[in-house]
C-alpha cells in the first residue's frame, strides 16, 4: 500500500509519500499562518506530482503536528511524540530514544520493548529556539546555513542568555553594540540554544548516550549539533532527512 | 516563497529646494537603534534630509550608511555639519558624532518638532523597548517610565510574527482590524508566548484578522500598562517604529480613551530629529 505522512509544524510543513518502507516523494514549504490549509494542499500536490501519483493512488493519509487539523483530506490524525517514535524506530530499530528539536518546541520521547515510555517536552520558556536562530540570523545578516556552518566554540566571555529566548535576542544585541564580531555572537546564540536543549534532556529523561536519535530541523545545524553533542554526551544518531520525521513516522502509521 | 514579511521599507529623502549654504546652523543626529538607524539632517528649523534604514550588525557601518543617505546627492558633506548629536542603543559606536544624548530627551525633542509645543506625553514604541515620557509645559522631563525586562523585543517580535503569519508587516496593523469585535488576547507577559499562543489560535479555527487581533491587542494592553504609570493626558504623540502599526494605536487609543496626534513626518524620525535639535541648541549656547 501506498501512504502518506503529513507534518504541519510552526514554521514549515512537510509531506512524506512511502511505498513498502521506501520513500517515494518529500515535499516541504513555509506554513504561513491563516493560508497554512491551502499550503498543505500545494506542497501535498508537488509532493504527488514528484512521485509521479493521482491522490486516489494513496491508500492512507495521517497527518501530525502542531497544525494537523488543516490537513481536511487526512484519514487520521496522531499526536507528534508518537509520529516521532515510529520515524526513530523504523530507521534506528535499536533506539531507545528520540529527540525533535523543532522551530518553537523540543521534545524527548524515550522508547521501550512494547512502544513510548515517557515524553518530556520543553518548558514554556523555552519556547521558541529555532525561531530564535532565525531572527538572530537576519540581525547578523547571515544566513542559517552561514550560522550553522561556523566551528569552533564561542571566544571567552561571549555569552548570552540561556533561559530565555526574548533575553537572549536583547543579549546579542548587547555583543554587537560592543563590536564583538557576528560570528562570535553567533557562536554565543547557538551555543546558548544547546544548553536549553541540554537542560531538557537533563529534566526527567537521560537519554542512552549511544541509542538516542536527533530529528527535527534544528538538527541540520551542524553548530548547535555539536555543542549539544558535547554538553550533553551524547553520540546522536541523525538520519539524512530529519526534518520529515514526523511526516515518515505519521506515513509509517498509515502503512501498519 | 521568498517574500520577506518581515521586512519593512527603508527610506531616504533630501530636500531639494532649501539652499543649505544660506542656513545660519546645519546640524545633524544619528539614532542607531537596536533594530533601525535613522539620521537627519536640520537647517536651521527645517528639515533638510534623513533616512531611515535597518540597523546591521555593524553599528559604526549603519550609522554612516544613514548619514550618507541623508546627504544624498546634494553638494553638502560631512564637513559641512557644524554639529552631531547621536542617541539611541549603539550611539557609543558612531565616530562622527560630537556628544551623546539619552534617547528620553531627543524623543521629546523630536515630538515637540513633529507635533508642537502642546504634546505632554510621548511613547516611544521602539523594537526592544518601550518608554513612556511626561513632560512639563516647557522642554522639561517631569517623569519617564519603561517596560519591564520581561516585556523586551516587542517591536522585534511583530517581525516574527509576520513572518511566521505570512503578513507584509505594514499591513498587520489594517488587517488586524477586520475583526467586528476584538477576541481575548493572547498572553500579554512575554512576546515569545505571544507569538506561539497566536499561531495556536489557528488550530481553534481563529481566522487571520482575529489572530491578528488577539495578538495586536495584547501588545497594546502591555502598552497601555507602561503608559498608565506616567499619568496619561488625552492627547498623546506616538514615536518609533510600531507607531505606524495602526492596530496597535487605534486600540490604544479605543483602552485608554484618548487621541493619538499625527503628523507629516514619519513617527520613527523623532529620535534623529530631536537629536539635531538638540545638537542646534548646543552650538546656538555656544
Amino acid at each position: 500500500m501506498i501512504t502518506a505522512g503529513i507534518d504541519v509544524g510552526i514554521e514549515s510543513l512537510k509531506a512524506v509519500i512511502l511505498k513498502d518502507g521506501k520513500v517515494l516523494a518529500r515535499g516541504i514549504g513555509l506554513s504561513g499562518g491563516a493560508h497554512r490549509a491551502k499550503i498543505v494542499e500545494q506542497v501535498w500536490s508537488e509532493a504527488l506530482a514528484a512521485a509521479r501519483l493521482k491522490p486516489a493512488d494513496i491508500g492512507k493519509v495521517i497527518a501530525t503536528g502542531q497544525g494537523k487539523n488543516d490537513v481536511r483530506f487526512a484519514d487520521d490524525r496522531v499526536v507528534e511524540p508518537v509520529a516521532d517514535a515510529w520515524a526513530a524506530r523504523f530507521l534506528y530499530p535499536k533506539a531507545t530514544c528520540v529527540v525533535d528539536i523543532g522551530a518553537d518546541q523540543a521534545r524527548v520521547v524515550t522508547l521501550g520493548k512494547d512502544g513510548i515510555t515517557e515524553v518530556v517536552m520543553n518548558q514554556k520558556c523555552a519556547a521558541g529556539l529555532g525561531i530564535l536562530l532565525k531572527s538572530i540570523a537576519r540581525t547578523l545578516g547571515m544566513t542559517l546555513e552561514e550560522m550553522s556552518g561556523l566551528s569552533g566554540n564561542p571566544a571567552g566571555g561571549v555569552t548570552v542568555n540561556d533561559g530565555c529566548a526574548v533575553f537572549a535576542e536583547m543579549d546579542a544585541l548587547g555583543l554587537l553594540n560592543r563590536n564583538v564580531p557576528r560570528q562570535d555572537v553567533a557562536r554565543a546564540v547557538m551555543e546558548a540554544v544547546a544548553v536549553r536543549i541540554n537542560s531538557i534532556l537533563n529534566d526527567k529523561i537521560m537519554p542512552a548516550k549511544d541509542t538516542t536519535v536527533l530529528v527535527g530541523g534544528l538538527s541540520r545545524n551542524i553548530a548547535v549539533v555539536n555543542a549539544l553533542q558535547r554538553r550533553s554526551e551524547i553520540g546522536f544518531m541523525i538520519p539524512e532527512h530529519a526534518e520529515y520525521a514526523g511526516a515518515l513516522g505519521a506515513a509509517l502509521m498509515a502503512a501498519s | 516563497m521568498t517574500q520577506e514579511y518581515w521586512r519593512w521599507p527603508e527610506s531616504r529623502w533630501t530636500s531639494e529646494d532649501i539652499d543649505w549654504k544660506k542656513s545660519k546652523t546645519v546640524t545633524a543626529g544619528v539614532d542607531i537603534g537596536s533594530n533601525s538607524t535613522q539620521s537627519a539632517i536640520m537647517c536651521d528649523n527645517l528639515l533638510f534630509g534623513y533616512a531611515n534604514l535597518r540597523t546591521g550588525p555593524d553599528y559604526r557601518e549603519s550609522a554612516g550608511a544613514a548619514m550618507r543617505q541623508a546627504l544624498g546627492k546634494s553638494a553638502m558633506t560631512l564637513k559641512d555639519i557644524r554639529y552631531t548629536v547621536g542617541t539611541g542603543w549603539g550611539s557609543r559606536n558612531v565616530s562622527f558624532t560630537q556628544k551623546t544624548v539619552d534617547e528620553i530627551n531627543c524623543h521629546a525633542r523630536g515630538a515637540r518638532f513633529m507635533h508642537g509645543p502642546a504634546v505632554k506625553i510621548i511613547v516611544d514604541l521602539g523594537a526592544q523597548t518601550c518608554k513612556a515620557i511626561r513632560l512639563y509645559d516647557w522642554d522639561r522631563i517631569r517623569d519617564f517610565v519603561m517596560n519591564d525586562k520581561c516585556a523586551a523585543g516587542m517591536g522585534r517580535s511583530i517581525e516574527v510574527m509576520a513572518d511566521l503569519l505570512q503578513v507584509p508587516i505594514q499591513e498587520m496593523g489594517e488587517r488586524s482590524l477586520a475583526v467586528d469585535k476584538d477576541p481575548e488576547p493572547v498572553s500579554t507577559t512575554c512576546y515569545a508566548f505571544a507569538n506561539t499562543e497566536a499561531i495556536g489560535l489557528f488550530r481553534e479555527g481563529y481566522k487571520e484578522s482575529e489572530v491578528l487581533a488577539a495578538y495586536l491587542f495584547a501588545i497594546a494592553w502591555r502598552i497601555h500598562g507602561t503608559i498608565g504609570r506616567v499619568q496619561p493626558e488625552k492627547e498623546l504623540a506616538f514615536t518609533g517604529g510600531l507607531a505606524k502599526n495602526t492596530g496597535i494605536v487605534k486600540r490604544l487609543e479605543r483602552e485608554m480613551k484618548m487621541t493619538a496626534l499625527t503628523s507629516e513626518y514619519d513617527p520613527q524620525l523623532a529620535g534623529a530629529i530631536g537629536a539635531a535639535l538638540i545638537a542646534r541648541d548646543i552650538v546656538e549656547k555656544a
